[in-house]
């Protein structure tokens, strides 16, 4: 496998799905082409105002910025049916639509989701 | 040979997938080589001494997997995370033999080796 895109489609928090998705995402650079792509509620992740610290876990926000390398993709219509357009978004990620969310997808060689 | 990779992220009996894994595994070892990993609650899987009264015993299941020939490594964090503590090579007197607690660093390592992957997650 030369390329593997990790899903994400659950909110960023209130399980541990975001995390570790976004972990096993930064282990897998520069080993392969990675993209995260975020569907759904996983569009939350986008925004660029997060404050985590009621939680006492990280603010996933900051760890998407510290991969700037990292590829982020997140689909538009999904922030556009929450609601959050005109939210700031994180400055690395790139919002693309429908088609150009699905070729990411079926341009891996690899889909995880978790 | 070729090479399937199984990621598991449920913990054992809230859902099928372990013993999805498992016969995907048994069934996969006739001919291929399999990698699993678990990620997350899956680190709970191999856990000696389980008995569930209405259930297969899962940890045994993967204890027969590791016996069989598949490599089967769990995340230090997720392991740490839950009270499972690696010794120097990997093994943990939590877990069966052959099993192993290693770095998520060998989750891209068995990917980019892999022929297929194959998530299960709810």
């Amino acid at each position: 496998m030369r390329s593997v895109f990790y899903l994400l489609d659950t909110a960023p928090y209130g399980s541990e799905k975001a995390f570790g998705l976004l972990n096993a995402a930064a282990v897998s650079l520069g080993k392969m082409e990675v993209t995260v792509g975020l569907y759904g509620d996983g569009a939350y992740l986008a925004l660029g105002d997060q404050d985590s610290r009621a939680l006492a876990i990280p603010n996933l926000a900051d760890i998407l910025r510290a991969y700037g390398e990292m590829k982020v993709i997140v689909h538009e219509p999904s922030v556009v049916e929450r609601g959050l357009f005109s939210e700031g978004l994180v400055e690395t990620v790139e919002l693309v639509d429908e088609e150009a969310f699905l070729e990411a997808m079926e341009g891996s060689d690899c889909l995880i989701t978790l | 040979m070729k090479t399937l990779t199984i990621i598991l992220t449920d913990g054992p009996y809230i859902s099928e997938y372990a013993q999805i894994a498992k016969k995907i595994a048994e069934a996969a070892l006739k001919r291929y080589q399999v990698n699993i990993f678990l990620y997350l609650d899956a680190v709970h899987i191999p856990r000696k001494g389980q008995k569930p009264a209405f259930f297969a015993d899962e940890g045994g299941l993967f204890a027969d997997l590791a016996r069989e020939g598949a490599v089967i490594r769990a995340c230090s964090r997720c392991a740490a995370a839950r009270g499972y503590l690696a010794e120097e090579d990997g093994s943990s007197q939590d877990y069966p033999d052959g099993i192993k607690i290693t770095s998520l660093y060998d989750l891209p390592v068995m990917i980019q080796g892999s022929d297929g992957v194959i998530t299960l997650c709810r």
